[in-house]
């Protein structure tokens, strides 16, 4: 058991993995006896998409956490932008312009704030954690897809990713060699 | 003291607004029925998904170079000729320029391994030997817009015997000084596990960094006016022109998206010389061609001290640099750019 165990969510991965393995170690010899061939996998499968949904619970903690953190940003600036639109609303002359001159104020006050704050390190810094947890939680689900496609047979988005890099490569070489080849015929 | 009674002039004024909104369907078409083509070509040349457009001369060719526009990665090249009276290639033909136009196409996964490399060494040396070879040209010229105006920066530097004149218009060049909010948000982004995970960088993406660039000015004024302009057929027509342009950004290949972030926003090594496409070193001073560097004091995409470093860092004698007062699509499709920036560019490369 981890140092961290008795933080609640490493308690709880550990209380699911633990079960997740033992029931996977105990049901192994029967269904060993009672799978014929390749039907063995279906049990190591579940074990897998188990300890990927499990897994995953640490990602999409971390991803809620920079999202609450995202629309704090953009909730926090809009309130400010407004404080200071009111702030500056009396001023406006009540004329027949008054809703045009309101509206002009709001729009550049808010697009002013909101592109400092878009512009700043702690905006981009969330952002770029932000997106991190998202591409983690994409690669879990990812993960899980994979035991499937690999349990039908079917080639795994990596497979699939080095089948088009050894196209590129091809497709690179053929044109470096239709390039050379005029140069070929006339040494030739 | 304040009057109890509401404006009759803001009242005509909403009911003239919510009439303009329920006719909108019946005067202007939707985005899905426009076409954005303009002006005919023929596709002189084809390599994967990547075309050579030559548009048809309007008038006699004046210019003693044909020009090979190296359109962004970034949305489609239409915005170059996104209406006949906007149209940035019309202008040129009408000048007597002979306009060719790389169209990158639209990256599909199987993509996902093209990179600088490929764009530069591959697909625009092919279109600028096809054009040499058909027009019997030893050198020709090249424009590049936005990050086009990178590739075509990066082709002028390994090739310059190719290239005649140079023309960079808001090109990206020194990411550090770019001062837009799309390069914080570049700087921030972990691009190498973006593209590990989903490959292609997909075009949700750019409209978010788009969706940050003047929120509320290009996300509701700019309707509010559409609305309120409905029954002005020109404004009406460029507009959705331009609204549907921008809605169709295709996916920018994977390992191409990663130099591009990596090279450029987060370690800045193309105006430092040390930026490396298909084992060579790109150095700006091997540029010595004339060179027009062409930016926007209003650019919001790639702000000028972006773009400028490019006019200090290459070896040209013959060197210009201009500052308009516009921004990143005003420079290339609007009445100003008709009446100063077009006009300024025929004339600099009529002279060269």
């Amino acid at each position: 058991m981890s140092q961290d165990a008795n933080l609640p969510l490493d308690y709880f991965k550990h209380v699911s993995l633990f079960w997740t393995d033992l029931l996977h170690l105990m049901s192994g010899k029967p269904v060993a006896l009672t799978s014929v061939g390749p039907m063995r996998n279906w049990t190591n499968d579940i074990k897998k998409i188990s300890t990927e949904i499990i897994d995953s619970q640490d990602a999409m903690v971390e991803f809620n956490k920079k999202l609450a953190e995202y629309y704090k940003q953009l909730s926090d600036t809009w309130a400010e932008s407004q404080k200071k639109v009111n702030a500056k609303a009396p001023s406006i002359p009540q004329d027949s312009e008054q809703l045009e001159a309101y509206k002009r104020i709001w729009i550049d006050i808010f697009e002013n704030d909101f592109t400092q704050l878009f512009d700043s390190e702690k905006f981009g810094q969330n952002y770029g954690e932000l997106v991190s947890a998202e591409l983690e939680l994409t690669k879990r689900w990812e993960n899980i897809q994979n035991v499937t496609l690999q349990s039908l047979k079917l080639p795994t988005r990596k497979e699939i990713d080095e089948v088009y890099k050894e196209l590129h490569e091809l497709r690179k070489r053929v044109a470096k060699l239709e390039k050379e080849a005029p140069d070929a015929k006339r040494h030739d | 003291m304040q009057s109890d009674t509401i404006d009759p002039k803001l009242i005509q004024e909403f009911l003239s607004f919510t009439k303009n909104v329920a006719d909108a369907p019946k005067l202007v078409p939707a985005p899905d029925e426009i076409t954005l083509e303009s002006s005919p070509y023929d596709v002189a040349y084809e390599c994967d998904k990547v075309r050579l457009l030559h548009f048809k001369p309007i008038v006699e060719t004046k210019a003693k170079f044909p020009l090979v526009i190296s359109y962004a990665i970034i949305n489609r090249y239409h915005i170059l000729d996104i209406s006949p009276k906007k149209s940035w290639v019309r202008k040129m033909l009408e000048g007597g320029i002979d306009v060719y136009m790389i169209d990158w196409g639209n990256p599909s996964n199987i993509d996902k391994y093209l990179d600088f490399d490929d764009y530069v060494n591959s697909y625009m040396d092919n279109c600028v030997e096809f054009v040499k070879k058909e027009t019997e040209s030893k050198s020709i010229s090249i424009q590049g817009y936005c990050t086009g105006g990178t590739i075509a920066t990066i082709y002028a530097s390994l090739h310059p015997h190719k290239v005649k004149n140079l023309i960079a218009t808001a090109p990206v060049i020194d990411g550090w000084k770019d001062t837009t909010v799309v390069s914080n948000v570049a700087k921030h982004v972990n691009v190498d596990k973006l593209v590990d995970t989903i490959g292609n960088m997909p075009p949700e993406f750019m409209y978010y960094c788009f969706s940050i660039l003047k929120p509320f000015e290009q996300g509701l004024e700019k309707y509010y006016k559409f609305f309120k302009n409905i029954h002005d057929k020109e404004f009406v027509d460029i507009f959705l022109r331009v609204e549907k342009w921008l809605s169709e950004t295709p996916p920018i290949p994977g390992e191409l998206f990663k130099q591009w972030i990596r090279d450029i926003y987060q370690e800045n090594l193309l105006v430092q010389n040390k930026m490396f496409v298909g084992g060579k070193q790109i150095d700006l001073k091997k540029i010595t061609m004339p060179i027009f560097v062409q930016t926007a004091v209003g650019d919001h995409l790639v702000s000028p001290e972006c773009s400028m470093p490019l006019y200090y860092a290459v070896g040209s004698q013959d060197k210009t640099l201009r500052v308009y007062p516009t921004g990143h699509v005003g420079m290339i499709a609007s009445a100003f750019s008709q009446k100063q920036v077009l006009p300024e560019l025929i004339q600099w490369l009529k002279e060269r």
